[in-house]
């Protein structure tokens, strides 16, 4: 996988927040918390995607999930954390590269292959997966509940892998670690705290507010409220105003065919004054007078997140910074990374 | 001599385990070699067809499923090349296309384009082809616009050699297309066929009519951004198409 120097410098993270993480994260602090330091919402959004457990789907799942989705979005850092995430859960390698290249070929049952390819065709994306795919997901034994969190696993997956392509965030100790004699013996103590049961359900978040309808597709599941909170912090940030984001969460939604989002974001740039005809003129050229000279560099930006090359993706995040503070550049891969989660787990709204 | 026998036997039977055990590894090696390979190959076909159709492929053999989609055309040529390739020996020529070819490639994928096919010194390239994107047509007409500032700049380096400078002509157009895998057994592309390609290869022929380099049709116009400037050209009548072809030049782009 190609990946790029990381520019971003490590800084001091907000108070309480280094412990939020650690908390999160096995009582590790990633390399990436002090550097995306500048803009604490996309600190807490990382560690909750990442550190998200599941009450309907096998917590073991969701780290294949990771795996598949990092490989698609050649997220070197993601990638490397996640197979030595799944060596010292105790697969071996020989395991991991037969998922990696075939998931038909995987030792798993029938359900979790049907649950991996669900997972590859969210990330994609091209085309948009169909109702029909995910009532065969259901035919091979999934409930509902859980083919929402198969595809919030899937879709949540892509925040921290866009997170960490754009900045090239160099990868963990952890790597090589996972990999030395000691790290050997220590394994299955590890593996039995690293596996975990699933969590239980928490009480769903009413369907109100920005992407309402398509949280509460996620019902009772704990990823509900872990989205909840991270569009609204996301929103509530000031570093970027919030005209510029919905912008880019419009932006995202029309790429991934997904009019639901588009019509959520215009209805809400409409309130803040942008009038329909100026906004369908930015929408289709990507540009326009409409804009400031930064949601002038923002709106094609949010496009090049949505599918991407990482060395591409990691030059044109560069770019934004002759333009943006470093902080509302983490701020802007933040929401565009959020705006891609959203519009892709809302074909859980799509009917037949 | 029982136990002669039962060490014998020991013996055959653990020759026989390390011989199965060799194999076995040995055809674990070839078989992991040989998922490498195809995991290698489905990279590579994804850069030429759809994530889709590639996955279609390997799951069943080859697809014969074909869809008609809206793409943007962008059909270029050379002018004049036929002068070039008779002044030149063989191996100039050779490198001097590759060279072209390769710079305009780039622009494409740039752009989001897919290269489809190469056409003696022409060439296609498909917008909205392999992925959803809404903004081909703006995308496409960039590509032509870059396409024309990296050809100076590869003459520049041509004239330097003492080679002569190459012209361009280019032609854009937007429509439905049938989109699938084209061939037979032996030979077979990803590729589109329909009246689109061939209304962007005739466009493109009237660049040599209107004497400029970049041509869209009113169907690129009618998806394009404002902020492109265009001059109208008087309507042309075009072999294949019964009713004349009205054409826009483009001149640039007011960012």
């Amino acid at each position: 996988m190609e990946w790029g120097d990381c520019w971003l410098a490590p800084a001091p993270l907000q108070e309480g927040l280094a412990a939020e993480v650690r908390r999160g994260i096995g009582g590790i602090l990633p390399g990436w918390a002090p550097r995306l330091a500048a803009v604490p919402w996309v600190v807490r959004a990382n560690t909750r995607f990442v550190a998200v457990r599941f009450a309907y789907m096998p917590p073991a799942l969701s780290s294949w999930i990771n795996l598949v989705v990092s490989q698609d979005n050649s997220c070197r850092y993601c990638y490397g954390v996640t197979r030595a995430l799944l060596k010292v859960l105790g697969y071996g390698d020989a395991q991991i590269d037969r998922i990696e290249r075939d998931v038909h070929l995987a030792d798993m049952a029938r359900a979790e292959q049907a649950a991996l390819e669900f997972a590859r065709k969210v990330s994609h994306a091209n085309p948009r997966p169909t109702p029909g795919e995910r009532e065969r997901l259901a035919q091979a034994g999934w409930a509902p509940a859980a083919i929402a969190e198969i595809a919030y696993a899937a879709a949540s997956a892509g925040f921290p892998n866009r997170i960490a392509t754009a900045f090239a965030i160099p990868p963990e100790p952890f790597e090589r670690w996972a990999e030395r004699p000691l790290a050997r013996l220590v394994r299955p103590l590890l593996a039995r705290r690293l596996r975990g049961r699933p969590a239980a359900p928490l009480i769903a978040p009413p369907p109100a507010g920005p992407c309402g309808d398509v949280i509460s597709a996620l019902g009772d599941s704990p990823g509900a409220q872990a989205l909840r909170a991270t569009i609204d912090e996301a929103l509530a940030s000031p570093v970027l105003p919030r005209r510029s984001k919905v912008l880019m969460l419009a932006v995202v939604g029309r790429a991934l065919d997904c009019p639901r989002s588009e019509a959520e974001a215009r209805a809400e740039l409409g309130a803040l004054g942008i009038e329909p005809a100026a906004l369908e003129r930015v929408l289709a050229n990507l540009g326009g007078p409409e804009l400031d000279r930064r949601e002038a560099a923002l709106v094609p930006f949010a496009r090049e997140t949505v599918r991407y090359q990482a060395s591409a993706l990691q030059r044109r995040t560069r770019a934004l910074a002759d333009v943006l503070s470093v902080a509302e550049v983490i701020e802007a891969v933040g929401i565009a990374a959020l705006a891609n989660v959203v519009a892709r787990l809302s074909i859980l709204l799509d009917r037949c | 001599m029982l136990s002669a026998l039962l060490a014998a036997t020991v013996v055959v039977l653990a020759a026989v385990a390390w011989r199965l055990g060799r194999r076995t590894r040995e055809l674990r090696g070839r078989l992991a070699r040989a998922a490498g390979e195809l995991e290698a190959l489905q990279h590579s076909f994804a850069r030429f067809a759809p994530s889709e159709v590639v996955e279609r492929i390997i799951a069943q053999g080859i697809s014969t499923r074909s869809e008609t989609k809206e793409v943007t055309v962008l059909f270029a040529d050379l002018v004049g090349f036929t002068q070039v390739a008779e002044a030149l020996p063989p191996d100039r020529l050779v490198a001097l296309l590759n060279g072209y070819f390769a710079a305009m490639a780039e622009v494409a994928a740039a752009h989001r384009g897919h290269l489809a096919k190469f056409i003696g010194d022409g060439f296609l390239v498909l917008f909205g082809a392999l992925e959803p994107n809404p903004w081909q047509t703006n995308d496409a007409v960039h590509a032509a616009l870059a396409m024309r500032t990296a050809l100076a700049a590869y003459n520049v380096r041509l004239r330097a050699d003492g080679l002569p400078a190459l012209t361009a002509g280019i032609g854009i157009h937007r429509g439905p297309v049938v989109a699938g895998v084209i061939g037979n057994a032996a030979l077979m592309e990803y590729g589109v066929i329909g009246r689109t390609v061939n209304v962007a290869a005739r466009v493109e022929g009237l660049t040599r009519v209107h004497a400029t380099d970049v041509l869209v049709t009113e169907a690129v116009v009618a998806h394009l951004d404002g902020r492109f400037r265009l001059r109208r050209m008087p309507p042309a009548e075009v072999k294949g198409i019964p009713e004349p072809v009205v054409t826009f030049a483009v001149d640039g782009f007011e960012a």
